[in-house]
């Protein structure tokens, strides 16, 4: 046995080993994994958004896009006085919330609070980053806790986060059909409010659902527990289960929307089985109960908010008959943040249509915009900002503005560049290690700095309709509020 | 002018220009960039540093001060400050271990060491337990008590577990002490296995430090294998399919459907394996380069026929640890000790308590505390020798218990000791009534299904561990027990998370591959020639920078 010493040859085997990789590193390519092209047809991901992205062909060069950024980012945007006299003060684009066009939700609130017997509803869209009531939970018990209001709001039949809720514990049979706007587009039956229509078309086996009360503060029971389905040429049967008690009833879809209510009064759990109701559109219950205020949570996995422009708006006013909506927010953006364009553009225009359907659908209804939280990508070594999210969140604000909704910038509110990384380190965490996601924790952050800016616009306004009523000043004549001369700066485009 | 110039360009070129700013980084503690073995700052360190102790091959003194510098130069690289930390405790435990030498009367031998027992931990205790013990107070009594901000001392756990051996063998008189203070702070500072294991003994190592230093050839191979195996491990397998996949799972376990659970759970098994077995491989590496062998810490524990086969695979420097000094000094299989009953009739009455306050909302909680009383219990009623079982049983639980909570302050890791301790003890009474019969090798399937019992076993455990708490963990093996066969959905799942899968299968098979199999890779590599040695190195060095620099895969959901 060799017994001379070997340190030289050991540290030559080390420093060799060293040339030998900088010689690898110029002949192999820089990563392994690379990110592979999933294919799509397994992912959630709306197919508008895969569309969208396909024909998004229009390019401008970058210094156009800053030059344009600059020029909005100095623009003063002054807001006219409503009808009603309200007139916030003048912004900048940079620091736009736009309270403006919230007006109508916040004069909503006002007489709630001098009457506790009325009643706000807003409802939430949002993707995976609101999945199992994270977030819009935070949200409503806000409300709930400020202005009254008990219940969960509208659920709908099945999720595929409804296990991870809560706010509602809800399990349901695997013989339902479900359709989903996110990637069906022309729906056996109209589409409901969430985005999606269920049926219990099962012959052989019970197509059944079952809800109970979960732990949340304000939606310890289930009020008015009542049941909303759409219009069929046939009648069908569903028998109610609570406790031991079993009601059956009979379902008319003679109407675009029809309700059945479960009780009045309020339970902890109920179970429903959709006897003979097959090729009846059923969308989904709603518990609440019947005052203060009420936030529907309508998540949806894979979602980037251009689904929505393909609903019925007649269905739509049919519901907004029942349930009176007062806000309307719009939170997407995750999902559109990993195609490696920063040109948002054709996203912008694609989400107008989504505002501008709402607007439709819901008429006078208060619309806010959420954008995009922080998201981190690994460059080289970092995880960083990914680049994608700035560009996104300016699109974002730009629609907001354009189409007279209201604005909650995620990103700065939660720390601007950089902040998901520290979100995800923190301990305890706030985020998920995906560097995209919110925990409960995080989520409960994010709930009450959105209801923070919310609240602060709500407290302005009570000071400007303070103001106005000691003024006296009448009311001006009908003049739609608009900002200034901003929306010429894309022309280039 | 031009050599000097493009020499200059390429070295821009691939290693980017140098600023005084990173020089500085290279040498101030920054509590992000900790200094592991599989970064290159350690490679670049590690061979300027590996040059000089060549030439000091031959000094004594010299060469000990010049590792000791680089130890707590590596140690304050990853904790800061605390480095005086660990010369302080150096200097009390080597003062206390000199007065327990020199003392002849035992009474006050002995006075001597429970003061250090109770000195180290006591430094475990507050930096590591402090705040759960705060939070467990407040939670119980509802008490107000704000927690500490600790900062946690990276290592403590492993060298206060080191230092505390070198004084109980003292004090055993199973070795003598060193003959200064320079020979001890180098046994405790030694930097391969300062932060994470594996847990040196005194007897084992101080011998080394006093023979001539020697290197041979074969160590150097044994080096390299180890290095080379636990970069990938550990770089490559472990922190992959964490951050891709396992990371997520555990995150929020209910976004994620049963299967994509399972494959978590079982990814999380061969992640901890590579993380840790990689880590300790390569500290046993770079030791050996430096002329020191340490002891094996991992011997394929996956491979176990049973959980007492596991846990003489699995970490071993730390079972030993806990065998020799906690299990013995409680009594063992002898006698039963205050502390050996105390512990388990804590945690079986803690449990019953959790049970009765559970049982309005479910019965649930009561069955699995009566149940594991009773099966605790019929471990030793049913054996033959009552007694003997019983402090035998008791003695192993407490172990178990102390040894989970070692790994973490949390309910969960006490969790995690209980149910293998429980485990231990049912094994136990098992192979009292099915003696294996001697000198016969076990069937096939036998075999077989052991290891796959066994081995599940221990990746349901794992699952505790893993889980941020314990209600986590419990979504995630309720999710997992909803799991139905749908192949193409599975399918898709494989398919979509195909590089994190690809690579927990190569763990896996690695991992099971008959020894023979490695042992002929092994052979194969030693007789390879110093260049290509150098160049296969080399290429692993590659693998770990383009994994790291590989970006994370996308978030996605699956459309089921």
């Amino acid at each position: 046995m060799n017994t001379k010493s070997y340190f030289f040859q050991s540290f030559a085997i080390v420093a060799l080993a060293l040339v030998a990789f900088i010689g690898f590193k110029q002949i192999l390519p820089d990563k392994i994994f690379s990110e592979s092209k999933l294919d799509s047809k397994n992912i959630l991901i709306d197919s508008l958004l895969l569309e969208s992205v396909a024909e998004d062909s229009v390019a401008i060069d970058d210094d156009s896009v800053a030059a344009n950024e600059r020029a909005l980012n100095k623009q003063k945007i002054v807001f006219d006085q409503t009808e009603e006299g309200i007139e916030f003060p003048a912004e900048t684009f940079e620091n736009y919330k736009g309270y403006q066009y919230l007006i109508s939700f916040y004069e909503k609130l006002y007489q709630l609070e001098k009457n506790p017997q009325s009643k706000v509803r807003i409802a939430y869209y949002g993707d995976s980053m609101t999945d199992g009531d994270l977030i819009v939970q935070d949200v409503r018990t806000n409300y709930q806790e400020r202005f009254g209001g008990k219940g969960v709001g509208f659920v709908p039949i099945t999720s595929e986060s409804a296990a991870s809720r809560g706010s509602v514990k809800s399990t349901y049979s695997k013989n339902w059909k479900t359709q989903s706007y996110l990637n069906v587009k022309k729906p056996t039956s109209p589409f409901g409010i969430n985005g999606h229509v269920f049926f219990a078309n099962d012959k052989a086996n019970l197509t059944w659902v079952q809800y109970e009360a979960g732990l949340s503060k304000y939606s310890t029971s289930l009020d008015n527990a009542t049941l909303f389905y759409g219009r069929s040429s046939k009648v069908g049967k569903v028998n109610f289960i609570i406790g031991k008690d079993t009601l059956k009833k009979s379902l008319s879809p003679n109407n675009l929307v029809n309700t059945l209510k479960v009780s009045s009064g309020s339970v902890k759990a109920f179970k429903a089985n959709f006897v003979q109701a097959d090729s009846i559109p059923i969308y989904g219950f709603n518990f609440d109960n019947g005052s203060g205020v009420h936030v529907d949570n309508f998540s949806q996995r894979g979602n980037s908010g251009l689904p929505i422009s393909m609903f019925n708006a007649d269905v739509m006013r049919a519901f907004n008959n029942s349930l009176k909506y007062d806000l309307i927010i719009l939170h997407y953006g995750t999902n559109v943040l990993n195609y490696g364009t920063k040109n948002y553009s054709w996203y912008e225009k694609g989400m107008t249509k989504t505002v501008n359907k709402i607007k439709e659908s819901f008429p006078g209804v208060s619309i806010l915009i959420v954008s995009t939280a922080d998201k981190s990508t690994k460059y080289d070594l970092e995880m960083k900002t990914d680049s994608a999210v700035v560009p996104l969140m300016k699109a974002q604000k730009h629609y907001a503005l354009e189409t007279h909704a209201g604005f909650v910038n995620l990103y700065t509110l939660m720390g601007g560049d950089g902040s998901m990384i520290k979100w995800v380190d923190e301990t305890p965490a706030k985020a998920n290690k995906d560097y995209t996601h919110f925990n409960q924790r995080g989520a409960k952050a994010i709930g009450n700095l959105l209801y923070g800016q919310l609240n602060k616009g709500y407290e302005e306004y009570k000071v400007l309709r303070q103001k106005r009523d000691a003024e006296g000043t009448k009311p001006k004549p009908v003049k739609k509020a608009r900002p200034d001369s901003v929306s010429v700066t894309k022309d280039s485009v | 002018m031009t050599t000097i110039e493009s020499i200059n360009n390429w070295f821009i070129q691939n290693f980017g220009a140098i600023t005084i700013e990173q020089v500085k980084s290279w040498f101030v503690y920054d509590p992000d960039e900790k200094l592991l073995f599989n970064t290159g700052l350690f490679l670049g360190l590690f061979l300027v540093f590996y040059f000089v102790y060549g030439f000091l091959r031959k000094t004594f003194y010299l060469r000990l001060t010049y590792v000791i510098l680089f130890s707590l130069f590596f140690y304050y690289k990853s904790s800061g400050i605390y480095f005086l930390l660990l010369l302080l405790s150096s200097v009390v435990d080597y003062g206390l271990s000199q007065i327990i030498y020199k003392e002849s009367r035992d009474g006050v031998k002995k006075l001597y060491l429970v003061i250090s027992v109770i000195l180290n931990l006591a430094l475990l205790g507050y930096f590591k337990y402090m705040n759960f013990l705060i939070v467990t107070y407040n939670d119980m009594f509802s008490g107000n008590f704000a927690l500490h901000n600790v900062f946690l001392p990276v290592g403590i756990s492993f060298y206060t577990f080191q230092s505390m051996s070198y004084i109980i063998e003292i004090y055993r008189e199973e070795i003598k002490p060193t003959k200064n203070y320079i020979e001890y702070l180098f046994f405790v500072s030694f930097f391969p296995q300062l932060v994470a294991g594996p847990i040196v003994r005194a007897k084992d190592f101080l011998p080394q430090i006093y023979q001539k230093l020697n290197l041979t050839k074969q160590d150097v191979n044994n080096a390299l294998f180890l290095i080379i195996g636990g970069l990938i491990k550990k770089t490559v397998i472990s922190n992959y399919i964490s951050v891709n996949f396992v990371d997520r799972v555990f995150d929020t376990p209910l976004s994620y459907t049963s299967f994509e659970n399972l494959m978590a759970s079982y990814g999380y098994a061969i992640q901890i394996y590579c993380d840790f077995s990689g880590y300790s491989d390569m500290a046993i590496g770079i030791a050996l380069l430096l002329g020191f062998k340490l002891p094996a810490n991992f011997r394929t524990p996956y491979k176990s026929t049973s959980i007492t086969d596991f846990w003489r695979r699995w970490h071993i420097s730390l079972s030993t640890w806990l065998k020799d000094f906690l299990y013995i000094s409680i009594g063992g299989n002898r006698s039963g000790s205050f502390a050996g009953y105390l512990f388990p009739s804590l945690f079986f009455f803690g449990l019953l308590l959790w049970g009765m306050s559970c049982y309005n909302e479910s019965i649930i909680p009561l069955i699995i505390a009566g149940s594991s009383i009773l099966v605790f219990s019929l471990s030793f009623l049913l054996s033959s020798k009552i007694k003997q079982t019983l402090v035998t049983n008791f003695n192993l639980f407490t172990t178990m218990l102390l040894g989970g909570l070692w790994h973490g302050a949390g309910a969960q890791f006490i969790v995690w000791g209980a149910l293998h301790g429980l485990a231990l003890a049912v094994h136990k009474i098992f192979m009292e009534f099915f003696t294996s019969k001697k000198d016969k090798r076990p069937n096939f399937l036998w075999r077989f299904f052991s290891i796959l019992i066994t081995f599940h076993f221990v990746v349901f455990c794992w699952i505790f561990f893993r889980a941020r708490d314990f209600e986590t963990a419990l979504q995630v093996i309720n999710n997992i027990g909803q799991l139905t066969f749908e192949p193409e959905l599975w399918k898709t799942i494989v398919l979509g998370y195909k590089n994190v899968f690809g690579l927990m299968l190569f763990g896996y098979v690695w991992h099971f591959l008959p020894e023979t199999f490695t042992n002929g890779m092994k052979s194969v590599f030693d007789k390879t020639p110093l260049l290509i040695k150098a160049i296969i190195l080399g290429f692993v060095y590659w693998i770990v920078y383009a994994t790291a620099v590989a970006g994370s895969q996308p978030f996605i959901y699956f459309q089921f």
